[in-house]
C-alpha cells in the first residue's frame, strides 16, 4: 500500500487513470445529455428553461468545492510546507475558475426567462462574482509572483478571504432577500427536486466530475514535469 | 426531426446557449491544458537529449522521468 503511494508509482497510475477517463467520458456525456435534454420533464412553472439547471447547478457546486479544497491545501502548504499541496492547488484553480464562470454565465442566461433580467446585484449573484475575482487573484498570485515564500503567503491570504466568501455564498439566500431561490437539493434534509429531474442532475454532475478528474490529472502531470524540468539543471 | 426539440416552447435560445457555452468553456480548458502538457513533455525530452550519457542514466533510474520520456516516444 505504502509502495503504491510513492510519488513515482502514483505518477504512473495517474497516467493510466487519465487514459481510462478519456475512454468513458464521451459515452457518459451522451447518456447524460439525453437525460437532460430529451427524457427529463419540463417544469410546470419554468417550462423547458429548467433544463439550464443541469449545467448551472453542478457547475456551481464544483466551483464552490474547488475553492474549499484550494483553501484547505493552501493552508496546509503554508503551515507545513507540504510540497504536494502546492501541485494540487495549482491544478485545481483553473478548473474552479472555469466552473465558476460557467455558473455565472448559465445562471445569467437562466435569469432572463425566469426573473426577466440577466443580472441583478443581489447577494447570491454578487458573492459568486466575488468568488470569480478570488479565483483570478489566486491564479495571478502563483503565476506572476516568482518568489515562492511571498507567493505562498499571498495565495494563503486570498484563499482564507475566499473561504469566508464561501460562507457568504452559502447563506446569502437565507440572510438577505434575494432573487435567487434557496437550495433545493440538500444533503441533510428533504430535497424538493423530483426524482425525474434528480437523475439527469446527478448524471450531469458525474460527467462534470469525471471531466474535472481528467483536467486535474493533466494539470498535475504538467506541474510534475515542470518540477522535474527544473531538476534537470541540477544534474 | 421534431422542431419542438430545438425551440423548447420558446426557451430554446436560453437552454442551447447555456449548454453550448458550458461545453465551449470545457473544451477550451481541455485543449489549453493539453497544449501546455504536450509542450512541456516535448521540452523535457529535448533537454534530456542535450544531457551526457551518465546524466541520462542517472535520470532513467527515476520512474517519473522514464514515464515522461516513454509517453513522448509513443506520441511520436
Amino acid at each position: 500500500m505504502l509502495d503504491f503511494l510513492n510519488p513515482a508509482n502514483l505518477f504512473v497510475f495517474l497516467n493510466k487513470l487519465s487514459k481510462l477517463i478519456k475512454i468513458i467520458i464521451i459515452p457518459l456525456l451522451i447518456v447524460s445529455l439525453i437525460f437532460a435534454l430529451v427524457t427529463s420533464p419540463e417544469d410546470y412553472i419554468q417550462g423547458d428553461s429548467v433544463r439550464i439547471m443541469y449545467v448551472h447547478v453542478p457547475a456551481s457546486w464544483i466551483a464552490l468545492a474547488c475553492f474549499s479544497f484550494i483553501g484547505f491545501f493552501t493552508i496546509l502548504n503554508f503551515l507545513f510546507k507540504f510540497k504536494n499541496a502546492l501541485l494540487i492547488y495549482k491544478s485545481l484553480a483553473p478548473i474552479g475558475f472555469t466552473f465558476c464562470l460557467i455558473s455565472i454565465v448559465t445562471g445569467s442566461v437562466w435569469g432572463q426567462p425566469t426573473w426577466g433580467t440577466f443580472w441583478a446585484w443581489d447577494a447570491r449573484l454578487t458573492s459568486m462574482l466575488v468568488l470569480l475575482f478570488f479565483y483570478v487573484l489566486f491564479i495571478f498570485s502563483y503565476k506572476f509572483i516568482k518568489d515562492q515564500n511571498t507567493s505562498s503567503k499571498i495565495s494563503s491570504l486570498i484563499s482564507v478571504l475566499g473561504l469566508i466568501n464561501l460562507f457568504i455564498i452559502k447563506y446569502s439566500v437565507e440572510l438577505w432577500s434575494t432573487l435567487h431561490q434557496p437550495s433545493s437539493v440538500k444533503v441533510f434534509g428533504e430535497t424538493s427536486v423530483h426524482k425525474s429531474m434528480l437523475l439527469p442532475l446527478s448524471s450531469m454532475l458525474l460527467v462534470f466530475l469525471v471531466y474535472c478528474a481528467l483536467i486535474f490529472l493533466m494539470k498535475y502531470r504538467t506541474e510534475i514535469i515542470r518540477m522535474k524540468k527544473k531538476g534537470l539543471k541540477r544534474l | 426531426m421534431n422542431l419542438e426539440f430545438f425551440t423548447m416552447s420558446g426557451y430554446g435560445i436560453y437552454v442551447w446557449s447555456a449548454f453550448i457555452f458550458t461545453f465551449f468553456a470545457c473544451l477550451v480548458l481541455f485543449f489549453k491544458t493539453k497544449k501546455s502538457l504536450d509542450r512541456l513533455e516535448k521540452d523535457f525530452k529535448q533537454e534530456v537529449e542535450k544531457l551526457s550519457k551518465e546524466q541520462v542514466e542517472t535520470l532513467n533510474t527515476g520512474k517519473i522521468s522514464k514515464e515522461i520520456l516513454t509517453t513522448q516516444a509513443k506520441a511520436k
